[in-house]
């Protein structure tokens, strides 16, 4: 079963993720923030992360940045929560190394259409 | 009339209910039997100073402090002893749980609504609001009391004026 | 419960999200409780990037959460919101007291749509059109002029029809002081093409908003349409937003230019201000994205193959300087869990129990042989501690720090005094202080009275201070400590105090019975009286005839006391004394006749036996006891609670001292019987509030004891 990395400060969203994703078959781990992601991501290797951006301690792009530094999280997939219409943030988020992105707010359908295409 | 009227209303909408029997002296009385949560035997109370004559005082109901009120006090019974066959009805109600002591307790009644009867107005210790009408199985009559309104009751004394 | 949203069902329909509304309103409660806090600690002259960022990220998570879960009045106040903490985080705006003003209205009024929601959505919604336009005055403030400010459709809608209305808007008028603009607008590429026929309906709901025609196009991608409207590209792109998504929106000026150069306004907004505020930016009261809500970056890792041309692409490598570098440490997570209040009180409960069970087993075990169960022994007396470390513990989940209770003041205080007209400094103490849960919410109604008192009564007006010589700005101090088994509570103004005469004058014409030689603390004591007031105009800000009085009997209820101090011109000084209502506490047992008491422990000073020759007897039968240099009112228990006595031998000769508000008295009893800890246990659950009397335990052997209300004996003996 997949297992998949769910990094939001917001609770009320965490648990709209989590539960469209556990619902869908997927295992989910919640992180808080950046920080608390990035432990947690030493701990154990994910499918697919998905980060929203603005967070304490750590960012979505700081995360991204993070993971892709370490060999071990070179190629999983990150998505991030983010809107399209921000060139800016798409630049920022390749340049992070980010795989992608999900426009918010979205909803659970398209949550899992999305993650359907990254995860094999 | 009140009590007919509510008698009626009783009847038109309610199902045949459970009541448990108890007696007072020379009558017998019935409740809910869903307000009931158990019956125990009697231990002398912790007296309260002040208190109405018919409020013994409060016991230890497995960690919860339950006041109990001497229901043969309260209705001028001609008498009121205290021996091993006296049984305490612990009553669960909306707003407390409280003990009620009595004579002795008989068994649980199934009446149907039609059984009942309107209660005669009379000059009685209870207030007519409380009796819900008189029930009668052979040649057994039960004065039916809404148990919850007899115990709410100002004359009571189980409730401070604020409630 | 929430009610059902439409706007939020989407494409997911299979999903029922109302099941995370609760936690949602309570987040986004939290964050607005925090965003307020730090508004009213910002400092204007110094705010720093901490500060800034993290009130941002408070308005930005409600307004993500209301998007999300579609409520989208929510959404778009706290949208507006972010768009001015987004400008004063980037230090593009510097902060004022008049943003500080709208973001805290604004907080409130996300408050009051929010509970709205939680009640169930009746009624009208609260207007926010007002606030939304202040809080786009002032984002546009600091801007270079020709740079279109974000406008939400509300405002669209309100302002639309006319160019020039009332002193609305000032900045967003340049947009439309041109006139007509014809433009041709494309929409697409598109899955389907009646997601863009959608904005047509626009123009359609929006009055003013403009008309729009459908053009012929070669692609059954696009859509192109002929538009007239007097609203910039900006307003129509964020309108369109709704519906399509902004990339896929041109906007082609062909009449007649308003002369601002941005007709050729291509979607890709990166010279706009505004697009550069947004990480992630959902348009206010969105509907769930529309497709495409989502993209991959060509060839980064795990990116889907088959959306992507052959051959990998590497990734831009500078990164650009004004996105913000992340890693602020601001507000550390605290490691917390929530838990319902229902469970801790079940804990408290079973720890109760065990105390019970302890003591019961501790008693038992006194007639047992120590050399025979010497282990057993043992182990009973690390029962004993362990069951204390315990209940220590589990009584101090429920106990929360004062400044939970004094942290609505500041904003409350900031509020009333601006409202009035005075100035007014409002220090805390002893915020640290804890007190039980159930208190905290008993009392914050009478000490929000008093500290409104303080301002409204006490303080004077800035120039009446100056005039008696006092500084402009008055001060009211808030502080809370434990004293002996209470926590004090005061609530201290430096304002004009109370004036003796007033009150005894008053108090003559209410016909109370009052004398010249009364003390000050009886004088004061009298504005407790109902309906007692001396202002001369009750104001509607303290209320009409909600008085000392009501404080007073809610303090009462709390088993608590309250007390005044006052100095004509210089202040006033209003104490709460409450005792301390930990449910397990240390009790000494008395017999009083055949029955038996518990006094709490801490107010039990001494206890000694008495001779008759000490005691004597004044006016109307009350008794004194000589204590050393002391002379003490004597309360005869017996009396007092109506004890039968069956035992004449005997006279009762020990005394208890306890000390209690401020006082001593001395308890006549027949017994000392002991010390143990005791469970308190509520006698109002079940029965009603019995005078002198805090509460009941039960002892070893089952039974109930009462406990004593020091407090209420020692008041009783003062007259």
């Amino acid at each position: 079963m997949p297992l998949i990395l769910a990094v939001d400060d917001s609770p009320s969203m965490r648990k709209m993720v989590s539960f469209t994703l556990t619902g869908a078959g997927y295992q989910v781990v919640e992180a808080v923030d950046g920080v608390d992601a990035y432990e947690k991501a030493q701990a154990q290797s994910f499918d697919l992360v998905l980060t929203d951006q603005n967070m304490p301690r750590l960012d979505g792009l700081g995360l991204t940045r993070k993971l892709r530094e370490h060999p071990q999280f070179k190629t999983v997939p990150i998505l991030m929560l983010t809107t399209e219409s921000s060139d800016l943030m798409k630049q920022a988020g390749r340049s992070a190394g980010a795989t992608g992105w999900l426009v918010k707010p979205f909803d659970p359908g398209r949550l899992l259409e999305v993650i359907k295409k990254v995860i094999k | 009339m009140g009590a007919m009227a509510k008698v009626d209303d009783f009847t038109s909408s309610s199902p045949a209910r459970e009541y448990l029997t108890f007696r007072l002296d020379q009558e017998e009385y019935g409740i809910d039997i869903l307000k009931v949560q158990e019956i125990r035997g009697y231990e002398p109370p912790t007296r309260i100073a002040n208190a109405p004559s018919f409020i013994k005082g409060v016991v230890n109901l497995r960690g919860t402090i339950v006041p109990i009120v001497d229901m043969r006090l309260k209705f001028n019974c001609s008498k009121s002893d205290y021996d091993s066959f006296t049984v305490v009805i612990i009553l669960n109600l909306r707003n407390r749980i409280a003990g009620i002591v009595v004579d002795s307790v008989s068994d649980v009644m199934e009446l149907p609504p039609d059984s009942l009867k309107a209660a005669p107005e009379v000059d009685s210790v209870i207030e007519n609001d409380a009796v819900l009408g008189l029930g009668s199985l052979g040649d057994r009559m039960l004065i039916l009391l809404d148990i919850e309104k007899l115990m709410s009751g100002v004359d009571m004394g189980l409730a401070s004026e604020a409630e | 419960m929430a009610e059902v949203h439409q706007e939020g069902g989407g494409s997911g329909a299979d999903f029922d999200l109302s099941q995370f509304y609760q936690i949602f309103f309570e987040e986004a409660g939290e964050n607005l409780d925090l965003m307020e806090r730090m508004l009213l600690n910002l400092n204007l002259e110094t705010a720093d990037d901490e500060e800034l960022n993290g009130v941002f990220r408070c308005a930005h998570s409600v307004k993500g959460g209301a998007a999300t879960f579609g409520f989208s009045d929510v959404a778009e106040l706290t949208h507006q919101m972010e768009s001015l903490l987004d400008r004063l985080r980037r230090h593009e705006l510097k902060p004022n007291s008049a943003m500080v003003d709208v973001l805290l209205e604004s907080a409130d009024a996300s408050r009051g749509l929010l509970a709205r929601h939680q009640a169930g959505g009746e009624g009208h919604s609260p207007p926010t059109t007002d606030l939304v336009r202040r809080i786009s005055v002032l984002v546009s403030g600091a801007s270079a002029a020709p740079t279109a400010m974000l406008v939400p459709v509300a405002k669209l809608v309100e302002v639309a029809p006319v160019p020039v209305a009332s002193a609305v808007v000032e900045s967003v008028s340049e947009a439309r002081i041109d006139g007509i603009r014809s433009l041709e607008i494309t929409i697409g590429p598109v899955d389907r093409p009646d997601q863009a026929d959608v904005v047509k309906e626009l123009f359609r709901d929006i009055p003013g908003l403009g008309t729009i025609a459908t053009l012929p196009c070669g692609s059954s991608e696009f859509r192109v349409f002929a538009v007239e409207t007097l609203s910039s590209d900006e307003d129509l792109i964020d309108l369109f937003a709704f519906h399509v998504s902004r990339q896929q929106v041109t906007i082609k000026d062909v009449g007649r230019s308003a002369g601002r150069g941005d007709s050729d306004l291509a979607p890709k907004m990166n010279s706009d201000a505004r697009s550069d505020s947004y990480d992630d930016d959902p348009p206010p009261g969105a509907p769930l994205a529309p497709l495409p809500g989502f993209g991959f970056f060509d060839g980064a890792p795990g990116a889907p193959t088959d959306m992507l041309p052959a051959g990998a692409v590497k990734p831009a490598t500078a990164l650009r300087a004004d996105v913000r570098a992340p890693a602020h440490a601001v507000q550390p997570e605290a490691a917390t869990i929530r838990v319902a209040i229902s469970k801790v009180d079940q804990l408290i409960n079973l720890v109760g129990e065990l105390v019970i069970t302890q003591a019961m087993l501790a008693q038992n075990s006194r007639a047992l042989d120590p050399a025979l169960y010497q282990q057993l022994l043992t182990g009973l007396t690390d029962l004993d501690r362990n069951t204390r470390d315990l209940q220590e513990s589990v009584m101090s989940i429920r106990m929360i720090p004062m400044s939970i209770v004094f942290s609505r003041f500041p904003r409350m205080l900031r509020d009333l005094a601006g409202k009035l007209g005075k100035k007014v400094d409002f220090v805390t103490q002893g915020e640290a202080t804890e007190l039980d849960k159930g208190l905290v919410e008993k009392i914050t109604d009478p000490l929000t009275h008093l500290v409104r008192n303080s301002c409204d009564h006490g303080v004077e007006m800035p120039e009446d201070r100056l005039r008696a010589g006092k500084s402009e700005i008055g001060t009211i101090t808030l502080s809370a400590s434990h004293q002996g088994g209470s926590i004090v509570i005061e609530v201290r103004d430096d304002g004009r105090g109370m004036s003796r005469e007033k009150i005894l004058g008053k108090a003559r014409e209410r016909g109370l019975d009052v004398s010249d030689q009364m003390t000050d603390g009886e004088v004061w004591q009298l504005i407790f009286a109902p309906g007692f007031s001396t202002a001369d105009v009750v104001t509607d800000v303290s209320g009409r005839g909600v008085g000392m009085d009501v404080v007073k009997r809610n303090i009462a209820a709390l088993n608590g006391t309250v007390e005044i101090d006052s100095s004509e011109g210089y202040g006033m000084k209003v104490s709460v004394r409450l005792p301390l209502t930990l449910a397990i506490m240390d009790g000494m047992s008395v017999g009083v006749g055949d029955e038996v008491y518990i006094l709490p422990l801490s107010s039990v000073v001494e206890s000694f036996q008495v001779k008759s020759d000490a005691v004597s007897t004044v006016g109307q039968g009350s008794q004194l006891v000589k204590v050393r240099d002391e002379y003490m009112p004597v309360i005869e228990l017996e009396k007092v609670f109506q004890v039968p006595r069956f035992n004449f031998e005997k006279p009762s000769d020990i005394m208890v001292v306890v000390e209690a508000d401020g006082s001593r008295v001395a308890l006549l009893v027949d017994e000392l019987l002991g010390q143990q800890q005791v469970v308190v246990k509520n006698l109002e659950s079940n029965y009603r509030k019995v005078p002198n009397i805090s509460g009941a335990t039960i002892l070893g052997d089952g039974k109930v004891a009462l406990i004593l209300d020091t407090g209420a004996l020692v008041r009783r003996s003062r007259h």
